[in-house]
């Protein structure tokens, strides 16, 4: 079998890569898209006190240090049988929408955005959030910058701290705010639902009012009819702070509905002898390979499967916005505010900018609740209702992100067990990049075509590296090297960092 | 705004054994200049546009973090800005590399130094959990804060 890698880790031999497998009439057969794992992270846990983690596990990742505090936080929740009062929940909520907001910006500026605003064939050097400026407008680089300013800003006061936040605590949240504070959260929450109407505006003008460009997202060279998880309210609309996991299958009926507490009852891991990491699946369905469809227990955990499972958005701009998008993919209603899904993969970065407005809505919604400013923000754990092990969840920008600790009875942890946003993706990465792989390899089509396509099937799931591996030095060169079936170099393409 | 002050910004991540490199000599660096000069020092654990944003309103950057550039273990190394993105987490996988990054900040207003460089300290064990340095790193150390020190007090005696 041939083989074709694409390792953007140029000196780490053997981590973190794209395998192309090209059978004998030099068709793809298979794609692997490898990374390497953070090593000892479970024994470097084990031994400590379990009030450790939520400081511990937000230095795990750089980009959403918030999403592991948060979920660290709730599994501590449900460690020492702590219910947090409901303004500690709200100021959590509160502190996560912040986050979402630059999140979600800065992956539709910077990272997602350059491919449709500056283009899919642009040279590399354009496609960039330079390039979106220099197309959209030079204030737009100004917007960007000063959307993630405000938005650091409320992080670093109600989380304790800039970048890593701390005040994360059993049973509620270390910080209450005041009332002037309130009143800037409220109009930072305003400004971020102008910004993120403004995104959309983009998106529209340049996206969908473009013919190739809509074109491209609704083709079918990304589209997987796998199943769609996400975390539901209790009117079964989308949460990221809160909630049960809904699972809908690939025709948009409901398959599964679970707390995250019995998680392990519904996913298991599969284990392949060429990657570190695990294929997470639904155990009900069961493995059946890199195969979409009713039958494999393929699952997707991305802003696009999120809204798969909702009954409608629970802020009202943010659900015109799911309504429009649903109804320009021409799907049907299902039940009185929900559509059959969408499994165009590329709609992800349509969907992210739909969940920006719903962060910004739902900012607004908790920095008007009059219980944000209660100085109620903890109940202090009571040693009689301790219970020595939890499962804390939340929706991270990239999926699903469950932490699962196990303490003995003085609380110092024996078992630590965590399934990231990126690794519930791990699967659909590989088949999208499959797809890529499929329709580019064997034409002739030209080497920047083959490179950032494959990119773009990667790029658009946003997959957080650093989570459960360690990633790239430098910049990401790209290597793609095509061989025969007898391992010959027929052709190599490279992208210089 | 104008800008005054330097800001040392030490990169990667403490509990991953040698990648915290970086943030351990900045704050050495910091222990021994504070006293003389207006001095911030800051931790951060991905590059791209927070580390733009974290040099925004200083006159001066230095920034240092681990390398994997294939040089023994513990070998230290100063960057020209042009070769800013060969260190280890000066880019960010979710935005952009920092020469993209400095060039939005100056395309947006932000106020940014007008001299920065940056240092780089061979890794050996960088994905392994661990709060302990490789003996070649550790090593590698005092000779690193050295040279840093060196480095600023002649920007500074030159300003």
């Amino acid at each position: 079998m041939a083989r074709i890698t694409i390792d953007p880790i140029t000196r780490l031999e053997g981590h973190g890569r794209i395998d192309i497998f090209l059978n004998d009439q030099g068709m793809v057969e298979n794609t692997f898209f490898q990374i390497p794992e953070l090593r000892g992270f479970e024994q470097f846990c084990v031994g400590r006190m379990a009030e450790e983690m939520p400081v511990i596990t937000n230095r795990i990742c750089g980009v959403c240090p918030e999403a592991h505090h948060l979920a660290a936080t709730k599994a501590l929740d449900a460690v020492f049988g702590a219910e947090p009062t409901g303004a500690a929940k709200k100021l959590r909520e509160l502190l996560y929408m912040a986050f979402f907001v630059t999140d979600h910006t800065t992956h539709f500026y910077a990272l997602g955005g350059p491919d449709f605003i500056v283009g899919p064939d642009a040279p590399p050097a354009e496609r960039n959030i330079l390039g979106v400026a220099r197309k959209v407008g030079l204030e737009v680089a100004g917007e960007v910058i000063a959307c993630r300013k405000r938005n650091h800003e409320i992080i670093t006061f109600l989380g304790g701290k800039s970048i890593h936040p701390v005040a994360g605590v059993p049973g509620g949240w270390s910080r209450a705010i005041t009332s002037v504070e309130r009143t800037q959260i409220e109009d930072i929450a305003r400004r971020n639902i102008e910004f993120a109407i403004f995104s959309l505006s983009i998106f529209e003008r340049i996206v969908l009012k473009n013919p190739l460009y809509l074109d491209l997202v609704t083709s079918d060279v990304y589209l997987h009819r796998t199943y769609s998880m996400g975390t539901v309210d209790a009117g079964n609309r989308a949460n990221f702070y809160d909630g049960m996991i809904r699972v809908v299958d690939p025709e948009g009926a409901e398959f599964i509905k679970y707390n995250p507490s019995e998680y392990r009852e519904h996913i298991a891991e599969r284990v392949e002898a060429w990657t570190y990491l695990k294929y997470p699946y639904l155990k009900k369905v069961g493995w059946k390979g890199l195969t979409d469809g009713i039958g494999s227990g393929i699952y997707t955990a991305t802003p696009l499967s999120r809204l798969n499972v909702s009954e409608g958005m629970a802020t009202s701009l943010a659900n015109a916005e799911y309504q429009r998008m649903y109804e320009t993919f021409g799907c049907k209603k299902i039940t009185a505010a929900r559509y059959e899904p969408i499994h165009h993969r590329l709609a992800t970065h349509w969907a992210r900018l739909i969940e920006l407005l719903y962060s910004s809505e739902r900012m607004l919604e908790l920095a008007l609740d009059p219980e944000i400013t209660s100085p109620e923000t903890r109940n202090i754990p009571d040693p009689a209702r301790f219970v020595g092990e939890g499962v804390g969840s939340v929706e991270a920008p990239r999926g699903t992100l469950t932490h699962h600790y196990v303490t003995d009875e003085r609380g110092v942890l024996t078992k630590v067990n965590m399934i990231v946003g990126t690794t519930n993706n791990y699967a659909p990465i590989s088949m999208s990049i499959k797809r890529a792989a499929e329709k580019l390899i064997t034409g002739n089509a030209p080497d920047e075509s083959i490179l950032n396509r494959v990119e773009m099937a990667f790029r658009l799931y946003d997959p957080c590296l650093s989570c459960a591996t360690h990633f790239l030095p430098g910049k990401m060169p790209l290597t793609v090297s095509i061989r025969d079936s007898q391992g010959g170099l027929l052709r190599e393409m490279r992208r210089k960092g | 705004m104008r800008e005054t002050g330097t800001v040392i910004i030490g990169m990667g991540n403490r509990l991953l054994s040698d990648d915290g490199v970086g943030i351990a000599v900045a704050a050495a660096v910091a222990e021994r200049l504070k006293q003389y000069m207006n001095l911030t020092v800051t931790e951060l654990h991905i590059g791209g546009i927070r580390l733009m944003e974290a040099m925004a309103g200083f006159k001066r950057a230095v920034v240092v973090d681990a390398m994997l550039s294939g040089a023994p273990p513990g070998t230290v190394r100063r960057f020209d800005p042009k070769d800013f993105v060969t260190t280890k987490n000066t880019f960010s996988s979710h935005d952009t590399d920092f020469a993209t990054a400095y060039d939005l900040g100056r395309m947006a207003g932000v106020p940014l130094p007008e001299q920065v460089s940056f240092w780089g300290i061979e890794a050996r064990e960088f994905d392994l959990f661990g709060e302990r340095f490789t003996d070649e790193v550790a090593a590698a150390v005092p000779g690193a804060v050295n040279l840093i020190v060196a480095q600023i007090t002649e920007w500074e005696g030159a300003a």
